[in-house]
């Protein structure tokens, strides 16, 4: 049916007789264009440093106090996260207020009130603004960081630091910053839990003894207030403020890299690509190309126009496609991005680098430049209706020292930008041969065509390469050499064939509840287990062909794969020493298990069944093992650590069992095995 | 009470605020002999306009198998007219110097074009023509299906708790209409054709079932005939409206259920039936929910959040609608927490409001937060169009805009315990846990 329209590509028009007295075909002239006024506002400075900005504003019985600490980025290191929990603890408590106290007052005069490490944010209805600006003071110039509170703050963070493991935008947010800034760079440092974990209640006091002062800050007043009050009200609660020595910082200049590189983060229950096309760029505000660069930008993506256009309304790959040029004072960056279906992901990028190239290669038509700068200069009206706006035009302009005049000129600037200026800013800032393309999404269905973008690195969620070249194993050694060793250290191959059956009792715990476990196994694979858990009882059953599972009197069939996978896991001997399994080994490398290098051996049988097993290279026993399982909702890693090695007539069994399931993870401990007890084959039939 | 923002600048050096008050929105409303509602609000600080189209149709108003066919039919809105290009929506706003967008809920689809103030013309001949004869081509429909597709990917299916509304809602009802959401589902997504397009078109899109909403720098007079000069011919549609007489039956016993999903911590989830938006008992349950989650000092997060350090993020909130909706409690494990763990936190605190009145110190307190809100809420242009409208379409009264507080301030300490306790009671919930899929049962042993 879809197809059939297709092809005829009929239109519609949902008629209705036309009537005459307007003129409908052509679209309405725009009226005389109204005057842009930037709207006023006052400044003064505080003995103290403080500087402050005053926007009155009527329109509501409201007033906001944005103050902003102008402090240099900071390197955090293995303390990364301190200053968000600085923010976070201005808010905790003060001399003489516990945080109980300071949330009550906040709410009670039904204000909003937010800190964060550069900053704090209050707002409130005009009559509360003598408390308000009370709690705001007492909060800047009195904080008392607590422990409990730093404690209760770094756990939050940690939870959080979890959540967004499964978030795309999230994960591609880290990895596109470590890449474009290193992460030896404020900007390109990635918070991880062991870097939360280090986190002092000290290093955060010190940030706000040394970086809260009045003489970096600026104070934006905006709202139901005249700068007289203002003056009043700033002097008799920031004057007390003592002016500081502010340390500052170098860094090094990010740079883009020289050739296209692809980056891609595996996320394999993606539906959707996350791509960013992206790369550093050293433009602030006050550089005569930024406005001249931020058309160019336009046209490329920065609204409905060609990113969308072709992404979107051409091509259908996404819900939308767009591009920023973000200047900054340290270092700024480009991004063009999109969220498209995993089978177009290749597709949407080369769309997206044509689009990049075009704008570097062609003069934009004089129409699409306009409408560009029309689109501009409407959104530059459109955002002074909020009277922050003039506070933060305001504020730019003492901080980036531009001239006074800056933003009463920047329409003018808009419009005298030529198609050649465009096409030349494109060629300076519009890089698509020198970019990192980021991708997260389904591997094992869009690496392949990434490749052809430049060389491809797999990295992880926290910006780190997954490095495979650094994990080969040493020269000489074979994935023989390892299987021989193992059997060896576990006792021997004429050992482990004298096992007729065994029976192993475990105990552990799964979310709280302690479960013992017996398994009965005898040769070559019969296999029986009685799971109790005290609420819960399940009984396993495999005969070497069938299997059941009986849970509280229910018992279902295995069937599939989980059948399969049951007649091998059931044997009672390692499969190695089967010969008849015809195990294909082949050594993958090294990989770490539990901090220590072990080598990684890739197995699999001839009906095609893969897995991964790994060896401690100096006692040869196996120490994890990493399957993939199939359940309904889709294909989870499972993977299972072997530790705590001890002898049972002659045979080495592991004592400790860890096995984890995506984020849950079991341990059981051996209590006991027992060898050759003359375990019957009705053992392993399930009574009826 | 002062009066419009323009006198306040001159206002400027005679500071008088004192005492809470609002300033009062004026504006004037009427209808078209078509039968489409009409108001305007004059606001000349800033030389822009918001024109707004609310058409009194959403989700609700879908067969079960075309669910998503409201949202989908809002991005054909945007496909052009006889005297509009496809995409041409888009360009020519843009290239006027202005912003437009659309969204569509369970109750209504709304349209706006945010623009410099002499353009005014400009959005009306925009939003008549496609009010008038929209225009849809196959290949318009066929791209469109496929960026509604992406949409709900990039929204719902590919973000962790993506779907938990969805969930939500689905598990709450099981007759109304409101049991899907208004992105809808790929499958019906699929089957919806041009026929159908048309005769929803012709439904639903009809002056008599549209209001038109305009705040920013106009002037009334010139406004009023710009706007009968683009929309008086459009014909009344003749087409009976669908409006779903669907009741939910009460529900009568909890209804609790498990989702796995790409997610590390568990979420919890209560959802309790509540009565239709502009009750009075949707005025105590927004006072309820604002003494339970709004600010640092809110029952649940001190207790939850804070002390107990159960969950990193908790919050409530009524999803008040056209018809009941529905009141809603959730809680983000922190790292270790089980779910069930949190969930029997949280349901302490519920069972406080419940059994004892609130204090009079936290009663001032959420007054305080109320007024707040609704002072902040109609600090824009485009803001203020749009809840005009609302209240207009929604509660038959355009006025609350200035008024609607008196409701709230009229909910006392008992009513809020009455509510609470009629309300959130276990038979009523939905209670829905969002578990890591790591979670779900393992292969067989």
């Amino acid at each position: 049916m879809r197809n059939k329209i297709l092809i005829l590509v009929l239109a519609i028009v949902f008629a209705v007789p036309s009537f005459s007295q307007v003129d409908r075909s052509k679209q309405p002239a725009p009226g005389p264009a109204p005057e842009i006024n930037l709207g006023k506002y006052e400044s003064f400075t505080l003995p103290n440093g403080l500087k402050v900005f005053v926007v009155e504003n009527h329109k509501l019985p409201r007033v906001a106090f944005s103050l902003t600490i102008d402090r240099e980025p900071i390197l955090e290191g293995n303390q990364t996260g301190y200053l968000e929990a600085a923010g976070e603890l201005l808010r905790t408590g003060t001399k003489t207020k516990t945080k109980d106290q300071l949330d009550k007052e906040i709410d009670f005069i039904g204000a909003t009130l937010f800190t964060s490490s550069d900053g704090v944010f209050a707002m409130s209805l005009t009559d509360h603004i003598q408390k308000l600006l009370g709690i705001m003071s007492d909060i800047v110039l009195n904080s008392d960081f607590k422990q409990a509170e730093l404690d209760k703050i770094k756990k939050r963070m940690e939870s959080a630091l979890a959540a967004q493991k499964d978030n795309p935008n999230a994960i591609s947010a880290v990895v596109e910053d470590a890449l474009l800034y290193g992460k030896d760079h404020p900007y390109g440092e990635t918070e991880t839990e062991q870097t939360v974990d280090n986190i002092t209640l000290n290093k955060c006091k010190e940030y706000y003894s040394k970086f809260f002062a009045p003489n970096i800050s600026y104070l934006a007043v905006v709202g139901d207030i005249n700068v007289k009050e203002a003056k009043v009200l700033v002097t008799k609660y920031f004057g007390a403020w003592k002016k500081k020595t502010v340390p500052s910082f170098k860094y090094k200049k990010p740079e883009a890299p020289k050739n296209r590189v692809v980056a891609l983060v595996d996320r394999p229950n993606s539906v959707q690509s996350v791509i960013s096309i992206a790369y550093p760029v050293q433009l602030k505000l006050g550089d005569p190309d930024l406005i001249k660069a931020s058309v160019a930008n336009t046209i490329l993506g920065g609204g409905v126009f060609r990113l969308f256009e072709n992404l979107r309304e051409k091509h259908s790959y996404t819900y939308g496609a767009y591009s920023s040029l973000v200047q900054d004072r340290l270092v700024g960056h480009f991004s063009a991005s999109a969220s498209v279906r995993n089978e177009v992901t290749d597709s949407s990028i080369t769309q997206m680098l044509y689009e990049m190239n075009r704008i570097r290669n062609e003069a934009v038509p004089d129409s699409e430049l306009q409408m560009a700068k029309n689109y501009m200069t409407g959104n530059f009206a459109i955002a002074l209706e909020r009277p922050q706006t003039i506070a933060t035009y305001a504020i730019n302009i003492a901080r980036y020292h531009l001239p006074k005049d800056y933003y009463q000129n920047y329409l003018k600037n808009i419009a005298a930008v030529t198609p050649k200026e465009v096409q030349e800013m494109a060629e300076k800032y519009i890089k698509p041969d020198d970019a990192y393309v980021i991708v997260v999404g389904k591997a094992s269905e869009i690496e392949n065509g990434l490749k052809q973008f430049g060389p491809l690195t797999l990295y992880d969620k926290y910006g780190d390469k997954i490095d495979t070249t650094k994990n080969k194993a040493p020269e000489g050694v074979t994935a023989k050499d390892i299987i021989d060793k193992y059997i060896k250290a576990i006792g021997g191959r004429e050992n482990l064939e004298k096992v007729k059956d065994r029976t192993t009792i475990m105990r552990g715990s799964v979310q709280g509840m302690n479960i013992t476990t017996v398994v009965y196994q005898k040769e070559p694979n019969k296999m029986m287990s009685e799971l109790d858990a005290g609420v819960m009882k399940q009984e396993t059953y495999f005969d070497g062909q069938k299997g059941v599972v009986s849970v509280a009197g229910n018992t279902q069939e295995i069937q599939g794969d989980a059948l399969q996978a049951m007649k091998y896991e059931s044997m009672i001997h390692p499969m190695f020493i089967v010969d008849s399994l015809k195990i294909n080994a082949k050594l993958a490398g090294t990989e770490k298990v539990n901090g220590k290098d072990a080598y990684k051996l890739e197995l699999s049988l001839p009906d095609g069944k893969t897995w991964f097993e790994y060896f401690d290279p100096e006692t040869g026993y196996k120490v994890k093992d990493s399957k993939s399982i199939t359940v309904p909702q889709g294909i989870f890693t499972k993977e299972t650590e072997y530790s705590d090695y001890r002898n049972v007539d002659g045979v080495m069994y592991p004592f400790k069992i860890r096995q984890s399931v995506g984020a849950q993870s079991f341990e059981f401990n051996v209590s006991s095995i027992k060898v050759n007890t003359g375990l019957t084959d009705d053992k392993f039939e399930m009574k009826k | 009470m002062r009066k419009k923002l323009f006198v306040t600048i001159i206002l400027f050096f005679a500071f008088v605020t004192l005492g809470y008050s609002q300033n009062k929105i004026d504006f004037t409303e009427y209808d078209l002999d078509n039968g489409m509602h009409v108001i305007l609000h004059q606001d000349k600080s800033t030389p822009i306009v918001a024109v707004t189209m609310m058409y009194h149709v959403g989700s609700k108003n879908e067969r079960p198998d075309r669910t998503g066919f409201a949202h989908f039919f809002e991005h054909l809105m945007f496909e052009g007219s006889p005297n509009i290009p496809r995409e041409g929506y888009f360009k020519i706003v843009q290239n006027a110097g202005g912003q437009l967008n659309a969204n569509t809920s369970f109750d209504r689809t709304f349209y706006y074009e945010i623009l410099p103030s002499n353009q005014l013309a400009l959005a009306l001949w925009l939003e008549s023509e496609r009010l008038l004869h929209l225009k849809i081509d196959s290949v318009g429909v066929e791209t469109q299906r496929k960026v509604v597709i992406e949409e709900r990917h990039q929204r719902l299916d590919n973000q962790p708790y993506g779907t938990v509304l969805e969930q939500t809602f689905s598990h709450a009802f099981k007759v109304h209409p409101y049991r899907w959401m208004p992105i809808g589902s790929a499958q019906y997504i699929d089957k919806a054709t041009i026929p159908e397009f048309m005769d929803f078109y012709k439904t639903f899109y009809v002056p008599q079932n549209v209001t038109l909403s305009i705040a920013g720098d106009i002037d009334i007079n010139q406004a009023k005939e710009l706007i009968s000069k683009y929309f008086a011919g459009i014909p009344k549609g003749t087409k009976k409206i669908y409006r779903p007489d669907v009741v939910e039956p009460p529900q009568k016993a909890e209804v609790r259920d498990t989702v796995y999903d790409n997610i590390q911590l568990p979420l919890v989830l209560q959802a309790y039936h509540i009565p239709a938006q502009g009750t009075p008992d949707y005025y105590a349950l927004n006072m309820l929910t604002t003494i339970l989650s709004t600010g640092q000092s809110s029952r649940l997060y001190k207790q939850v959040v804070d002390k107990e350090q159960k969950a990193i993020q908790v919050g409530s909130f009524p999803f008040a609608l056209e018809d009941p909706g529905l009141f809603i409690t959730y809680g983000i494990c922190n790292a270790g927490v089980q779910a069930n763990d949190l969930e029997a936190s949280m349901q302490k605190e519920l069972d406080k409001v419940k059994k004892d009145l609130i204090t009079e110190e936290e009663f001032q307190k959420i007054r305080n937060q109320v007024k707040n809100n609704f002072v902040s809420q109609n600090a824009t242009d485009a803001g203020v169009a749009e809840n005009l409208a609302e209240y207009h379409v929604f509660f038959g009264n355009t006025n609350l805009i200035n008024t609607e507080i008196e409701r709230f301030m009229k909910v006392t300490r008992e009513d809020i315990r009455r509510v609470a306790d009629k309300y959130l009671t276990k038979d009523n919930r939905v209670v829905l846990y969002y578990l890591p899929k790591s979670a779900e049962k393992k292969e067989g042993k």
